[in-house]
């Protein structure tokens, strides 16, 4: 593994069983995240994004597992499988929060109401760090203050419900870098804010990338946070990533019908009221009851009799990957 | 904070004045007054109307029934509650007399309901679907279906008969005089007296943790690497407790309730067996003082609670 390299993820299969059924929830995924940079991960609710993001943190439920595959996180002091870690054990702990963070789509929830925003970000220096209380103290304000709250020694001691939204990302955000991890997980972490909100949070998320050399997992639905934030993109779509590569390949030159269709049912600015927007049609199949070849093919328009057999992975460019038969058709017809 | 407790006071008091009212009139609309109740009724017969207006006017019982009211809320606010009809003895000195013993009972189920309550409860949903969580839940419907004067006769009927562990009833024996002494004696009474709280306790602190578990929150705790321990009791714990704490404030009144037949049964020398006695005797102004006095007591006990849930929950203290 690449120096650059910060979370190696090899054919991943994570499975969740459900009365003696199973969910393949994630079904033989590999992506690397470099340090320093973005990987956005995108696709409909129910592709498995935040069941990956789980399975990197082994925050799964109860009735879920790694089934295959391997999570190998570059850490300081070597390489870390994560997939052979215990999954409450003190190894798994001191990783999480401390070298891997996470933060979550709605900061309302994600926060525990009853206690101050100092004493949440205080809790994970607490168990990662050697510094006192009063450092501690320092190193909490210090953080509120990074990212962008005003007056943050008053803020320190107030509680969640006298945050506004965004400010509540914020202090997500500073909970999530207090031991400065190494990898951040962001799912759809500004779904729940508003637009201007929104650029807000992406602009520090933007500075702590640089500054900190940071790599980030963000997971989104949103095709223009994409284009705005990420370096590398995965696109899923039942528990596989179908199209993956840099931000050019993938919005510039995307080689799966599901990437064309999620790009051509954004509307975009400028063309006007009457403007041809264009959904998928179908549904996304039961995780229960799936399509027997390629996931997609039911809604796709240009599913041919090959695509009853489960198409490989083609690599196009060193950088540039997709899962599809008919991907040289759709070069000509972009 | 103490802005808080203040106005909270201040709800609390035009609530006392007309419970007190009510209480007035339930006393005004028993049959007959004090004066009949005075009179031995072979001499009935012999007492004139004019004596009879006499007598009214020495005890004021002509005047109107507000003024009534007025003075006799006067009074109880300087507590004088008047006299028992059967001996005459101030309702005060009853009260005063028989108060620490209901009290030492009710305050002993009470910390014992919340205790064993929250931490079975706790148990149970931490270990959700085990054999545990399964045999807690059976054993909390059985001690909340089951009237505890069953519990407290087979409890004296096993621990104090057969086992011979712990005296049969009754508070005080000769020679004791500190609480240690008297504790055996208020072991049973105290305990068949929560069992009902405790189950209650326990089925609701066993949901009201399984909601806080389910939350963000505690994921979010997890993601930060907290020990499971932390995770559960400090953020799971902890917001399961404003809930449970609510819960608890509405069932002091059963307790103090249930503390009258309790008393009853292990001849607990409280204000509940007195009550029991005055209710027999038809000694309405004792049964009405004891009455305003539990009102009293659960009007405290949920000012208490409202504190406790703003000291527990931040929100609460808004505005």
């Amino acid at each position: 593994m690449s120096q650059q390299t910060a979370l190696s993820v090899k054919d991943l299969k994570t499975y969740f069983y459900t009365n003696k059924r199973c969910n393949k929830a994630v079904n033989g995924v590999s992506f690397d995240i470099k340090k320093g940079s973005t990987l956005c991960i995108v696709g409909e609710s129910g592709c498995g994004k935040s069941v990956t993001a789980s399975t990197i943190m082994q925050l799964l439920p109860r009735l879920s597992r790694i089934e295959e595959g391997s999570i190998t996180y570059n850490s300081d002091a070597g390489e870390i499988a994560i997939h052979e870690l215990e999954r409450d054990g003190a190894e798994m702990k001191r990783i999480r929060g401390s070298e891997i963070a996470m933060i979550f789509q709605d900061p309302m929830t994600a926060l525990n109401p009853v206690y101050t925003i100092g004493f949440q970000i205080a809790e994970s220096l607490q168990y990662h760090t050697d510094l006192n209380k009063s450092q501690i103290r320092a190193r909490t304000i210090e953080l509120l203050a990074n990212m962008g709250i005003p007056s943050p020694e008053q803020r320190v001691d107030e509680y969640p419900h006298h945050y506004s939204g965004g400010m509540r990302q914020r202090a997500m955000i500073a909970m999530a870098m207090s031991c400065n991890p190494k990898i951040l997980i962001a799912d759809e972490p500004t779904t729940a804010l508003d637009v201007t909100i929104q650029a807000q949070i992406f602009e520090l998320m933007e500075k702590l990338k640089t500054e900190n050399d940071t790599a980030i997992m963000l997971i989104t639905h949103d095709m223009g946070v994409v284009a705005e934030l990420a370096d590398d993109v995965a696109v899923m779509y039942m528990g596989n990533i179908v199209e993956a590569g840099t931000v050019d390949d993938v919005l510039r030159r995307p080689r799966h019908p599901y990437t064309k269709a999620l790009l051509e049912s954004i509307p975009v600015l400028g063309r006007g009221r009457s403007q041809d927007i264009k959904s998928i049609r179908g549904a996304t199949p039961d995780p229960y009851d799936r399509p027997k070849g390629c996931q997609f093919a039911p809604r796709c328009d240009f599913a041919t009799d090959a695509c009853n057999q489960m198409p490989a992975e083609e690599q196009l460019s060193d950088t540039h990957r997709v899962m599809c038969w008919q991907h040289e058709e759709l070069k000509q017809n972009a | 904070m103490l802005t808080f407790i203040v106005r909270r006071l201040l709800i609390t008091l035009p609530m006392m004045l007309v419970i007190s009212f009510l209480v007035y009139l339930g006393l005004e609309l028993t049959p007959g007054d004090a004066v009949s109740h005075m009179i031995d009724p072979e001499v009935a017969n012999e007492v004139t109307p004019e004596q009879l207006a006499q007598l009214r006017a020495a005890y004021g019982l002509d005047k109107s029934f507000i003024e009534r009211y007025g003075i006799w809320l006067v009074n109880i606010v300087q507590g004088n509650f008047g006299h028992s009809l059967s001996g005459g003895v101030s309702i005060s000195a009853i009260v005063l007399d028989r108060l620490p013993a209901t009290l030492e009972l009710s305050v002993f189920a009470l910390l014992f309901s919340t205790l064993i309550g929250c931490v079975l409860g706790t148990i149970s949903a931490l270990r959700r679907g085990s054999a545990t969580d399964s045999t807690l839940t059976v054993v909390g419907m059985l001690g909340v279906s089951i009237p505890e004067f069953f519990f407290g006769l087979v409890a004296i009927l096993i621990f104090a008969l057969h086992l011979n562990w712990l005296p049969v009833g009754g508070r005080l024996m000769p020679g004791d005089e500190s609480f240690i002494d008297h504790l055996p004696n208020i072991i049973l009474p105290g305990i068949v007296l929560s069992l009902m709280m405790t189950a209650g306790v326990m089925r609701y602190s066993r949901s009201a943790m399984l909601d806080s578990l389910s939350r963000e929150f505690i994921r979010t705790a997890r993601s930060k690497g907290l020990p499971e321990w932390r995770i559960n009791l400090v953020h799971g714990f902890r917001v399961a407790l404003t809930p449970v704490v609510v819960l608890i404030g509405f069932r002091l009144p059963t307790l103090i309730g249930g503390s009258v037949i309790i008393e009853e049964v292990f001849q607990w020398p409280g204000v509940g067996s007195e009550f029991i006695e005055a209710v027999r005797g038809s000694d309405y102004p004792l049964v009405m003082s004891i009455a305003l006095m539990s009102v009293f007591a659960v009007l405290m006990a949920s000012l208490i609670v409202d504190v406790l849930t703003a000291l527990i929950d931040p929100r609460v203290r808004l505005g």
